[in-house]
């Protein structure tokens, strides 16, 4: 017994002795990657798990709208607004089923080859023919891509898809003379600003000034970009090992030496999925029979009482320090979003509205009913999104005031799914490309596709107007289609929309990341911030 | 050997008579059954406002009003814990209780029938204590469906093998043993031995063995729950308030892991040594030890 006790004590011991030597040399190792050459290189934490797959982008890599390694034919620019990237400038045909890209000429990729139209080609074919490895990018509309000239690209679709231009934003060009599907999930090869020294998926990846990018080399000329969990990443942080560092908005009140904090503008809007329609059972396409509908949200005095009552600024100072803005819809950062504003906090009109369609508190416990159903319902939230849950609990407290009583629950994104067929659910949103309208709001979505349409929403006007907008000749009559959707579902508040969310980072103070040219971030923590990384300058 | 020196020599003596292994034992066990009982029937009875969110009193660090803190929603933490540790230890318990009912009816049944049955036994024996521990409880909490019920079924069904071994190996000590023999002799059926010899000599390895079993389970419990297969979080447990003072842990809110952790700890320490020192106590075979 005694002897057995002894051996324990020893082999802790020695563990313990090979953890402090580990930590010392990770330390020292760390120290010396943020040291090396530190006058132009910066070292960045932009969020856990963007630094897990191929970079390549033909399998989906860095299909973000701005550019990296590789750029696409168009991008988004800070007012949100398509402009030319390696396309000098397109037109759209009539009959809105033609795509013609003119593209900028005297641009090379890395290896020293010209940038032609059979480059872009070949990127848009090698897609096509392998959509099953690309997630990110849909080239299923896309008929046939042909070179006209050099220069010029045509797109010929299969169907109506005004969305189209941001699907060109999405894929980055890579060489057609160069390309190698093994090679590029590491090392792609572009056009773009940065040239990656060495990828290692899921630690770290460095990259380094393209000195011959066609709109300028960058300022900085080297980063690393490191993936770790955000608490230790936080710690590496204050112990000044970092440039940039990503937080959640819980950690926007900290300090940290040499460094400040900046929240940047986002698209991305958070909001709660209330089902519009009354418990039922249906059959879905595989036969299964589901429960949809929920009784207490189905009721529309409830969800306006809900839009209109909640004190929106109360919950982002709970929830999130005060970091965000309300909303109440779409952001006005975006070419396609209606901002009709109602006014936050409008607590006696929602109760009033409450009363007049019946919901009582009759038996004095602060919570409302009607005809023996109490109004309350759940609310889910994921798992590992701890913001989500810090959100929809301020939410459900501030709505207490109002006699509605919602229950938090956090579980998996795969019971969402199902559990939003008949419970809240908290979505957050943010993309350039208004099919996200349809995603929420084509009632035919539905238990069809998962997380589409999770209210169950259903508006035949809003369905036409869907399909109209998808099949717009034009930018200007898609967006004013897309607007007029909002406007058509807005009195219908099937969803209760809650904050415009920032995005919180720790900047060093030795670096500038020119906010002037910082796109509106669109969903994703973390990794928008690097959308001008070739206009950051190291300031002393 | 001067006078003082004697003095304090046989004060500790003195000490060593009192403190014997009989007093320790009652006073260990004594502790621990307050504890738990008392923790139990705290968080039993609490009405979930005392640790409602109160956005007015973020990470508030330790203070009279707030004895253990509070957490990012204002949550008082000390209610947090025992409540959170009072669920530990109605896991614990329930898991315990099912544990131990498995161990002895496996137990008793393999050294009692042998052959057959008894090498099937020890193969499940085998087959569960070669599978790592919390891999085997992730495993059944989430084909469960997680949440209570799976941490509950989780833990219930993964906590037998130990004690079916020493129950077993118990009671084929005493079946051989010749008095036991000699009743069979005498004409005594199967069930009167083992009601009147077998299970008798047989239950304090068993209830030893309950009692260190009970800790592992909390631990257990907790282990799941933290790494997100257990309680969800809106639960107030042990796992869910270790897990989410991580995320703060970096920016110096120190009191929301250490003292729910210090909680934690007192109950699986308490019961180990009950648990130790009636071993001691119960066991007659360990009398001549130390």
């Amino acid at each position: 017994m005694k002897k057995e006790k002894r051996d324990n004590i020893c082999s802790s011991k020695a563990v313990w002795i090979m953890c402090c030597m580990a930590l010392a040399l990770y330390s020292m190792a760390a120290g010396c990657g943020a040291k090396e050459d530190a006058s132009d290189s910066i070292v960045c934490y932009v969020g856990h798990g963007f630094w897990d797959g191929s970079l390549d982008p033909v399998k989906g890599g860095f299909a973000y709208g701005y550019d990296f390694v590789n750029n696409s034919l168009v991008r988004v620019n800070a007012q949100s607004e398509y402009e030319g990237d390696l396309a000098e400038s397109w037109e759209i045909s009539e009959d809105a089923l033609t795509y013609t890209y003119r593209l900028k000429q005297g641009i090379h990729f890395q290896d020293g080859s010209d940038f032609t139209a059979e480059d872009v080609v070949f990127t848009y074919e090698t897609v096509m023919a392998n959509q099953g490895q690309n997630e990110k990018v849909d080239l299923s509309k896309v008929e046939q891509v042909e070179a006209l000239d050099d220069y010029t690209v045509k797109f010929t679709l299969k169907e109506h898809f005004s969305p189209f231009l941001d699907t060109t934003a999405q894929l980055g060009i890579v060489p057609a003379g160069g390309y190698d599907s093994t090679s590029f999930d590491q090392k792609p090869v572009g056009t773009g600003p940065w040239k990656v020294v060495q990828y290692d998926m899921e630690q770290q990846l460095i990259v380094e000034a393209n000195e011959d990018y066609f709109e300028g080399a960058p300022k900085v000329k080297r980063v690393t970009f490191v993936d770790m969990d955000n608490e230790a990443a936080f710690s590496n942080a204050s112990s000044g090992q970092l440039d940039v560092v990503m937080v959640q908005p819980s950690y926007s009140k900290e300090t940290v030496k040499g460094m400040h904090m900046e929240k940047l503008e986002t698209i991305d809007v958070r909001n709660i999925s209330l089902p519009c329609r009354k418990p039922e059972k249906i059959v879905n396409d595989a036969g299964e029979e589901l429960s949809v509908g929920n009784a207490v949200t189905s009721d529309l005095a409830v969800r306006k009482a809900l839009s209109l009552g909640i004190s929106r600024q109360e919950v982002i100072d709970h929830a999130f320090n005060g970091v965000g803005r309300p909303a109440e819809g779409w952001t006005d950062n975006l070419i396609w979003g209606n901002t009709k504003v109602y006014g936050d906090a409008r607590t006696e009109e929602a109760r009033q509205i409450l009363e007049e369609a019946g919901w009582k508190d009759n038996d004095g416990d602060g919570i409302r009913e009607k005809d023996g159903v109490a109004c309350a319902f759940e609310v889910y939230t994921p798992s590992d999104e701890p913001d989500r849950y810090l959100l929809a609990a301020a939410a459900a407290e501030n709505v207490r005031e109002l006699g509605i009583s919602i229950e938090i629950k956090q579980v998996s994104w795969d019971e969402i799914a199902v559990k939003s067929y008949t419970q809240g659910a908290v979505w957050g949103f943010g993309q350039y490309s208004p099919m996200v309208l349809d995603n929420q709001f084509q009632s035919g979505h539905f238990t069809v596709q998962t997380y589409s349409n999770p209210s169950g929403y259903q508006n035949e006007k809003a369905d036409s107007l869907i399909a109209e907008a998808i099949a717009a000749n034009s930018q200007e009559a898609a967006v004013a289609a897309w607007k007029e959707i909002q406007t058509t579902y807005a009195q219908d508040y099937p969803y209760l929309y809650l904050v415009n969310i920032e995005h919180c980072y720790f900047i060093s103070d030795r670096l500038d990341i020119s906010k002037d040219t910082q796109i509106p971030h669109p969903h994703g923590h973390g990794i928008p911030i690097i959308c001008n990384m070739k206009d950051w300058e190291i300031i002393n | 050997m001067s006078d003082r020196s004697f003095q304090k020599a046989q004060k500790r003596a003195a000490a060593e008579i009192f403190w014997n292994r009989r007093r320790r034992t009652l006073f260990v066990l004594g502790a621990a059954v307050l504890y738990l009982t008392v923790t139990l029937a705290a968080g039993w009875f609490m009405s979930p406002e005392c640790y409602d969110i109160d956005y007015s009193a973020k990470f508030t660090a330790p203070c009279p009003a707030h004895l253990f803190g509070t957490d990012y929603m204002g949550r008082d933490m000390f209610f947090r814990s025992v409540k959170g540790l009072s669920n530990s230890i109605g896991v614990g318990i329930l898991a315990s209780a099912v544990s131990s009912v498995i161990a002895l009816i496996l137990g008793t049944a393999a050294a009692l029938q042998g052959g057959a049955l008894d090498r099937f036994i020890n193969w499940c024996v085998d087959l569960c204590m070669g599978i790592p521990h919390l891999i085997l409880l992730i495993l059944i909490s989430f084909m469960a469906g997680k949440g209570g019920r799976g941490v509950l079924i989780a833990v219930a069904l993964t906590h037998w093998p130990e004690l079916t071994r020493l129950v077993r190996a118990e009671v084929l000590q005493i079946r051989s043993a010749r008095y036991v023999q000699a009743s069979y002799r005498m004409g005594k059926t199967r069930r009167e031995v083992a009601k009147e010899h077998i299970l008798p000599q047989a239950l304090p390895v068993y209830l030893i063995g309950v009692v260190l079993l009970f800790p592992h389970a909390i631990m257990h419990e907790a282990a799941i729950t933290f790494l997100g297969f257990g309680f969800p979080a809106e639960v107030p447990a042990i796992g869910v308030i270790l897990s989410e003072s991580m995320n703060h842990i970096t920016t110096g809110k120190w009191w929301m892991a250490v003292f729910p952790g210090l909680m934690l700890l007192t109950a699986v320490m308490l019961l180990d040594a009950a648990g130790e020192n009636l071993k001691r106590l119960l066991n007659p075979n360990s009398g001549n030890e130390a």
